[in-house]
């Protein structure tokens, strides 16, 4: 009898402690310590892009949790994410014009609802609408600005092409900007190397509105600052005539490499020189 | 049930899982006619759960306190030691929590399990009892089977508790992350399905169902003699092992 007690009794304590465990770490330990059992209320917010932010994410004001994203679909009418923000009962003093935007909290982690209070009077209702947003910044954008490339979408149909023949293309690739006084105006079309003339020939695809660009003008492989991408610079020339579809530019220059640049610069003191420059292929 | 023809490795695997499918069959209809054998089951529990915690808590400990070390090497490379709790957390949520825990309890519950029943097979107390009317597989078996079930998902549990308290023992106690962001990282980032339930409920049952399910149908149907034993019980850490790893991926692919 003793003896079956006595493992009757430590069955049940590995039972217990097995369980506890189970809920210790299930509450604990995960995202559900994080969110709030309390009343909530609903309000909307229309975003133009939410980036990555997902269901559950927090809901913040000045930096502290108050909520949390509850359902996320794109609105059937228009361009836009419509956001549902479950925001605690405590917190029902928002005022109405307060403004919600997308924030990722460092540099790669993830992205929550930051909510800067507006002036109005009138508090935000349960239903009610964050009227005033800002979309997520998304990384290439940003990277986008700061390098200067990556402007136009594709201009898909409404373009011409022209080709310009390299020496070096450098890392170019297809889909990089063509740009005409540093603003985007088409995209490179096509990379290849002409196994006769042993250079590269790139397909430039312009587009259409731009379509007075001298036929004399040349085209030069640059990098967009130190580490950016590299984009093909069109430089107008003075020629009456026009490029029209299917043209080739004469005047080109090939992409620098920074190896090349390096050991001019160490051998010779003077890259500027004349007879070093990189040649522009006739 | 005793001696099998000989054949080759191939169809022989095949046949034995065949057999433990139908095993598992009888095992399962054995189930309403086991349950006046209540108390041998919460017996086997005992056996199988709570003497197997040993070697479950320190196994968790040290698992947890090597991942924390392991972590803060290779994450203060990146400077980004912060995040080690939750790497700690999910790696042993989704992986080392169920599979070692799996590993553990097939060589210390499920080979016993194998040479106990191996042994009452081989000196005809099976037999004896069907003479009793009493029904081998419903007391012999089927509570074992059910113990095993129902102990993996516990000792689990207690498995990753012990682990995280080693993570964060090394990481934080001792090599100096901050206790805030330790946790915080932590609960942000581990889901309570995705990670907690699937992996402590739902891969653990499993492993459960079938390192029991293995022990069980090795140990019952072993060849009499000691030599037999011996094999069968062999057998089954051979075979849970094999098992458990290749579920896990199964399972992995299909929860992620």
């Amino acid at each position: 009898m003793s003896q079956r007690n006595s493992y009757a009794v430590g069955t049940g304590l590995f039972i217990v402690l097995g369980f506890a465990a189970l809920a210790y770490l299930a509450t604990q330990t995960t995202s559900v310590a994080n969110t709030h059992q309390g009343a909530s209320y609903t309000v909307e917010a229309h975003f133009a892009n939410i980036g990555q932010l997902k269901e559950r994410a927090p809901v913040k004001i000045a930096g502290v949790r108050v909520g949390q994203v509850s359902s996320i679909v794109l609105d059937p009418k228009q361009e836009a994410a419509d956001v549902k923000l479950s925001i605690d009962q405590a917190y029902s003093h928002i005022p109405d014009d307060s403004v919600a935007t997308i924030f990722t909290s460092g540099l790669l982690g993830d992205q929550y609802v930051g909510i800067q209070y507006g002036s109005s009077k009138r508090d935000l209702a349960d239903g009610g609408t964050l009227a005033r947003t800002k979309p997520a910044q998304q990384l290439e954008e940003m990277l986008g600005k700061f390098f200067g490339a990556g402007g136009v979408a594709d201009n898909l149909g409404g373009s011409y092409t022209v080709k310009a023949r390299f020496g070096n293309v450098g890392a170019l690739t297809v889909g990089a900007p063509v740009k005409m006084a540093g603003v985007a105006i088409g995209s490179v079309a096509a990379v290849h190397a002409d196994p006769v003339k042993l250079d590269a020939e790139v397909e430039l695809s312009i587009d259409k509105k731009y379509d007075q660009i001298p036929d004399d003008s040349a085209a030069a492989v640059f990098t967009s600052g130190l580490i950016g991408t590299q984009y093909v610079a069109i430089q107008p020339g003075g020629s009456p005539e026009f490029l029209k579809n299917g043209d080739e530019m004469v005047l080109t220059q090939s992409a620098m490499q920074l190896e090349d640049l390096i050991g001019k610069f160490l051998v010779n003191g003077s890259p500027a020189e004349k007879k070093d420059a990189p040649a522009g292929k006739q | 049930m005793s001696a099998r023809p000989q054949r080759n490795v191939i169809t022989n695997a095949l046949a034995q899982i065949g057999e433990a499918g139908l095993f598992l069959l009888t095992l399962l209809a054995a189930v309403p006619r086991s349950l006046r054998y209540v108390r041998e089951t919460v017996r086997q529990l005992w056996f199988v759960g709570a003497m197997s915690l040993t070697i479950i808590t320190v196994c968790g400990l040290f698992v947890g306190m090597v991942l924390g070390l392991q972590l803060y090497y290779v994450l203060s490379i990146f400077g980004g030691t912060a995040a080690s709790g939750t790497v700690v957390a999910i790696a042993i949520y989704r992986e080392l929590g169920p599979v070692v825990t799996a590993l553990l309890f097939a060589g210390r519950a499920g080979t016993s399990i194998t040479a106990e029943i191996g042994l009452m097979r081989a000196t005809d107390q099976l037999a004896a009892m069907e003479m009793m009317a009493v029904d081998p597989i419903a007391y012999v078996a089927v509570p074992r089977y059910l113990a095993g079930l129902i102990a993996m998902p516990l000792l689990c549990a207690v498995f990753c508790a012990l682990g995280i308290y080693g993570g964060h023992l090394v990481g934080v106690t001792w090599l100096g992350i901050d206790n805030g962001t330790f946790w915080s990282n932590m609960t942000a980032t581990v889901d309570v399905w995705k990670d907690v339930v699937n992996g402590i409920l739902v891969k653990s049952l499993v492993f459960g169902a079938v390192v029991s399910l293995i022990a069980v149908y090795q140990g019952y149907t072993t060849p009499p003699t000691s030599e037999g034993v011996a094999y069968a019980t062999t057998r089954t850490v051979v075979a849970s092992s094999i098992a458990i790893l290749a579920l896990d991926f199964v399972l992995t692919a299909f929860l992620m």
